[in-house]
């Protein structure tokens, strides 16, 4: 009965867009309460829906839309938990931001711009098909330009807006391309579709993914992986995620940590029988997740501006994220659930340290926590939200974090086992760092002096209440679900018609020696992979939910336990009060290269505007254009002039004009002519 | 169903250019009245018409020189419909967004409406003889409207307007002459009848390839000028940046549409008989034209300037379409003609009334104008939007039709330097309006307000049906994908559609 209105998860929020757009400015708050009821709504059908069709079922519904190319929803267990997840926090987003835009000017156009995000986002998640969800993706592209551009009068914030939206665009291409060659590759094979099936549905994607020959399938992951590596803020496409900061706060828990930024990691998750067919498909999402995850990570350490401590956390994580994918060379389909988890553990800790630091923000009035300092005693509730965020985020025993990053680390040994340790030794650093930067941002926001005259007060209930809901969950989610959760998401590609054994043949996933590859590769269709046997002698046995760690050595286990505990403790010696041993000015001063590296985010600034933006790409602009002026037009003008300066006793000005245009269309034909012939024969066309 | 409905399409602006003429200041009321009746025409036609035949309808037919086989016959498929429908729908809105127009209003809205009848001649004419008058008919307008309510430099920009298509038409009319002295009709005589003369082109026996590809050669520099495609773009941006906003609207959202329009009705149906190179030719013609107008458009100063550019890239989208030869390639660079014709109008409207408003287009001289006009900033930034192609709106739509059509048969890599140019499209779009509308406002742009109501609705009205077109594409796609299947098979003539 649910699944009949599915759709309206998506137009209710666009209904709240319409009206708070439209006549927002006539209700209190912006028509606020719009958009949080629109939001609660698509919960309630999301858990009606759930209820209806958990653990066995999928809803697939599809009609026409143009040419061939139709409109879906496909609701699988993916879809489903991103559904849940992102109606769940956006709600507690939606309510918070009725407090923290309380007398914004712009509250009605905020609450139609969420309202929009909203609405986009899940059209985003149950999309059926490659299209449909390149269409919403372009639209929460858009809508946060338009939320981190929100305070368009302040240059900055223009300035951040634009280059998100520039830089993702840069991936939008690369993904656009991607579904391009994937569609043309699909037409290729001339299947015959039943009635109701169309080439870009993921079912017949799936169906027929094998089928495309291997070269291709690289190029298409890897135009896909552009369009993720864009809106996951991965490198090298990750800079415009830490300037996104320019919003409100609710926008950067909304959109820059919570949910848009892991579309990128949802495509992936979406189209993983793709990429695990591709061969170096999961390779390179390994990789730049790893890679990502450490970079960033290093950044979060010298970052003085709270929210951008946690806007580098996110791109992070989400690095986290994309190498739990990638690691899925080796453990199949499990590495889906294992990253989906992190995904959605994630977005609860994240929403809440960000809504949290926007609760010491709102009161203290400033972003940077030099300036901050005691803040605990003024804002308990705060304070203690935030450290269960914090204590998740760093992967403390017991909390989400701790459950979610740790499988990940735990199957990237595994890929280290049986192909390259270099992804495991990569979170594993990044794990550290993580407890360290994120307990840096704590105790010194939270504990010790007070460095500036700042306000002191605790934050509305209205903002409050968020954060104690997402506390909750920041701390219990990962301990109460991970075993249903990889369960069910392990079954979301039993739903179609895919060759988890074939695929594996031709992304290579196969190592050389193994014994009895097939078999492998068919226990990882069933979501139990099997690690190769190696020279440690350790092997990883078939695991089922979350309880497989028995597998590895103990020091595997216990080193993530290890990493969150000491990065905490070293963090403390260098920031909390209480135990402070060092001071970090001492440690490192000012002048030091690293320092400076870290602190200029490895000039990449300097490198991606100033030296590609400006001068290759505005350069080669000024280049045409004087080829224009002074050639394909130039030269024209020029020649009239001479004509008529030459032959002044032609008296009718117009008829050395007609000439000289004739004279300059014949010769643009023969310019044309020349480069044409000249373009074939060097053969480029 | 009207009877003769398409000679009444284009006899009424033509009537309600005489009567403005003559009505001074009541001139825009009677402009106003004979463009409505024309879009009420068109759709009622849209109502009427067969969106799964190939074959011409609303057809009519009268000998007009019958020594010379010239005859007066006008009819629409769907290669020309869909652009009468666009031509009704922006002269309506082009003459709201008119509505203060004061310096000699009763021939600035004639000469509008004659703009009018000039398009819907072309994209109706099945005679090439009249396709020719028609095809002439609409440059004098746009003369004058350039000459007389221009710019600083509007004489010179309208002269190189004239002459440049004008000498490309000349061009044109000497291939149609060809046609015309090579093919005889069964009975011996002349004809200048479009489809009869395609169909002829086919006929090896009749047109050899040699004389064949001289003549496609002419039709084609005629329809590339008017595109226009690189190298021959150059009139244009003179000529939008000294014209009046509605000139410079109808010139970008009609006029060029033109161009196009030729290259579906004449230029497809030769091009499997003449020379292979023509493809390679017009390929590497489209390609340059869109990434060439996309970093020409980044390099520019003039708001107005870069909206020109910005034509010239998108309309490169169309001749790559036509040229890939495939359904949906050739259905989406149908679409874009639509799609920019409407896109464009409310990027030139910004324009003119940022110029209006504010006083200057350069660029950087403008700042943060989003805080005194707020609905016009939103109005602005929507169009932006659309014109970068964003998915929704009417020209994501057609280009990635395009694109995705295109792929198949056009080299992998060529199409690697289209996709870089959705990049730079986004960039100058992007950057324009951040410089123009955001940041800080200007000590100097203090007291500059919203632009008068009727440019605003003209503007939200172009977003309206962009949004339309963008969200349920069917609705003109469906006429577009049949007129697609049918320029790709060989032309069927009035006589074998058994009309005439």
């Amino acid at each position: 009965m649910y699944a009949d209105y599915a759709y309206l998860i998506v137009a209710l929020p666009v209904l709240a867009f319409l009206l708070c757009l439209f006549v927002g400015w006539h209700l209190p708050r912006g028509g606020g309460f719009l958009t949080v009821l629109a939001t609660f709504a698509g919960l309630i059908l999301s858990l009606g829906i759930f209820s209806e069709i958990y653990p066995n079922e999928i809803i697939h519904q599809s009609m026409p839309w143009f040419a061939n190319f139709n409109v879906g929803i496909l609701i699988d267990p993916l879809a489903l938990v991103m559904l849940l997840m992102v109606t769940f926090v956006v709600t507690l987003i939606h309510t918070y931001a009725n407090g923290y835009m309380n007398g914004d000017p712009g509250a009605a156009r905020y609450f139609a711009e969420a309202a929009l995000f909203t609405a986009s986002m899940l059209g985003l998640i149950y999309a059926d098909n490659l299209l449909q969800l390149f269409i919403f993706w372009e639209l929460v592209g858009l809508c946060s330009y338009l939320l981190i551009g929100f305070w368009y009068r302040k240059p900055s914030a223009a300035a951040a807006a634009k280059k998100a939206f520039l830089t993702t665009r840069v991936g939008d291409v690369l993904f656009l391309a991607g579904i391009i060659l994937l569609y043309n590759n699909l037409a290729s094979l001339n299947l015959t579709l039943a009635p109701g099936e169309y080439l870009l549905q993921f079912p017949v994607i799936y169906a027929h993914v094998a089928q495309i020959p291997a070269d291709q399938l690289t190029l298409i992951a890897l135009g896909l992986l552009g369009g993720a590596v864009g809106k996951s803020g991965q490198f090298p496409l990750h800079v415009w995620l830490p300037d996104a900061m320019e919003g409100p706060t609710t926008v950067s828990a909304m959109i820059h940590a919570a949910t848009m930024v892991t579309a990128g990691v949802y495509l992936v998750a979406r189209m993983f029988p793709l990429f695990y067919a591709a061969p170096y498909g999961l390779t390179a999402v390994a990789a730049v997740g790893a890679f990502t995850a450490l970079f960033a990570a290093t950044m979060g350490l010298t970052a003085f501006d709270i929210k951008r401590v946690l806007a580098f956390s996110t791109v992070s994580q989400l690095g986290f994220m994309m190498a739990g994918l990638g690691v899925g060379a080796a453990v199949g389909t499990f590495a889906v659930g294992v990253s989906i988890f992190h995904l959605i553990g994630h977005s609860f800790f994240k929403a809440l340290l960000f809504l949290g630091a926007g609760s010491v923000i709102h009161a203290v009035n400033t972003n940077d926590m030099r300036e901050m300092g005691g803040v605990g005693k003024y804002m308990k509730w705060t304070m203690y939200t935030m450290l269960i965020g914090s204590l998740s985020l760093a992967g403390f025993p017991l909390f989400t974090g701790f459950f979610s990053k740790d499988e990940i680390i735990v199957i990237a040994y595994e890929y280290g086992v049986m192909i390259n340790f270099l992804p495991y030794i990569m979170l594993v650093l990044a794990a550290v760092l993580t407890a360290i930067y994120t307990f840096r941002m704590w105790f010194s926001v939270f504990t010790g002096k007070e460095r500036s005259d700042y306000g002191k007060h605790e934050s509305p209930m209205i903002m409050i209440g968020p954060l104690v809901i997402l506390a909750v969950f920041a701390f219990g989610f990962g301990f109460a679900a991970q075993e249903d959760f990889y369960s069910y998401l392990d079954s979301n590609f039993e739903h179609y018609d895919v060759d988890f054994a074939q695929l594996g043949i031709i992304g290579g996933h196969v190592l050389e020696g193994h014994a009895a590859p097939e078999g492998a590769a068919l226990e990882e269709e069933q979501g139990a992979p099997e690690v190769a046997e190696s020279g440690h002698g350790a092997a990883g046995e078939g695991e089922e939910g979350g309880e497989g760690e028995a597998g590895e050595p103990w020091y595997i286990q216990i080193l993530p336990i290890i990493v969150a505990i000491g990065g905490i403790l070293l963090a403390g010696l260098f920031y909390f009060d209480k135990i402070k041993k060092f001071d970090p000015s001492q440690v490192t001063g000012d002048k030091d290269p690293i320092r400076k590296l870290l602190l200029k985010g490895y000039y990449q600034h300097e490198i991606l505007t100033g030296w590609f933006a400006e001068t290759v790409v505005y350069g080669t602009a000024l280049i045409c254009n004087m080829i224009d002026i002074k050639l394909v037009d130039g030269w024209l003008n020029w020649l009239s002039a001479w004509v008529l300066g030459f032959a002044q006793h032609i008296r009718k000005v117009q008829t050395g004009v007609v000439q000289n245009y004739v004279t300059a269309l014949v010769l643009g034909v023969v310019v044309l002519v020349v480069v044409i012939t000249l373009a074939m024969e060097v053969g480029l066309v | 169903m009207i009877s003769n409905v398409i000679s009444l399409l284009i006899a009424i602006p033509l009537l309600g250019a005489v009567v403005s003429f003559f009505a001074g200041t009541k001139a825009k009321f009677v402009a106003l009245i004979a463009s409505l009746i024309p879009l009420a025409l068109s759709l009622q036609m849209y109502m009427e018409f067969d969106k799964t035949s190939k074959l011409m309808q609303f057809v009519e037919s009268y000998d007009w020189v019958p020594s010379l086989g010239v005859k007066y016959t006008v009819g629409v498929d769907g290669i020309g419909f869909p652009l009468v429908l666009l031509s009704t729908i922006v002269s309506v809105l082009v003459i709201i967004y008119s509505w203060g127009e004061t310096k000699k209003p009763n021939q600035y809205f004639a000469l509008l409406l004659l703009n009018e009848v000039g398009v819907l001649g072309v994209f109706t004419s099945l005679d090439f003889f009249l396709f020719y008058i028609f095809w002439e008919i609409v440059l004098i307008p746009m003369f004058f409207l350039i000459g007389s309510w221009g710019g600083p430099r509007k004489d010179y920009a309208a002269i190189k307007f004239f002459i440049y298509t004008h000498v490309a038409s000349l061009v044109m009319l000497l291939a149609i002459f060809a046609l015309y002295f090579t093919y005889q009709t069964p009975e011996g005589t002349r004809t200048f009848d479009m489809l009869t003369l395609l169909a002829a082109t086919a006929d090896k026996t009749i047109f050899p390839t040699g004389l064949l590809n001289i003549i496609f050669a002419g039709l084609l520099l005629g329809f590339l000028v008017k595109m226009p495609a690189f190298p021959f773009h150059t009139w244009l941006p003179d000529a939008h940046v000294e014209a009046p906003t509605a000139g410079s609207v109808v010139l970008a959202a009609l006029l060029l549409k033109m161009g196009g329009y030729g290259l579906f009705r004449v230029i497809m149906p030769m091009l499997p008989s003449v020379d292979k190179a023509f493809v390679t030719i017009i390929a590497v013609i489209a390609v340059i034209s869109i990434v060439y107008g996309a970093f020409m458009a980044l390099a520019q100063k003039d708001i107005k300037k870069l909206v020109a550019y910005s034509s010239v890239s998108h309309m490169g989208f169309v001749t790559l379409g036509a040229v890939a030869f495939t359904w949906m390639s050739v259905t989406g660079a149908m679409f874009q003609q639509f799609s920019h014709g409407i896109i464009t109008c409310v990027l030139f409207m910004s324009a003119g009334t940022i110029q209006h408003v504010v006083g200057t287009r350069v660029i950087a001289d403008l700042g943060g104008l989003a805080d005194r006009m707020p609905k016009f900033a939103v109005l602005m930034m929507a169009g932006f939007m659309a014109s970068l192609g964003l998915p929704g709106m009417s020209g994501f739509v057609a280009e990635f039709m395009v694109l995705t059509g295109s792929y198949a048969t056009l080299p992998s890599y060529t199409m690697f330097v289209v996709f870089l140019s959705v990049a730079i499209t986004a960039a100058y779009h992007l950057w324009a309006m951040q410089k123009a509308m955001f940041g800080p406002i200007l000590k100097k742009y203090m007291n500059v307000h919203e632009p008068h109501a009727y440019e605003l609705f003209s503007m939200a009205m172009i977003i309206v049906l962009s949004l339309i077109f963008g969200i349920q594409p069917g609705l003109i796609t469906d006429i577009m994908g049949t007129a697609a299947t049918q320029v790709m098979e060989p032309v069927i003539t009035l006589t074998q559609m058994g009309v005439i």
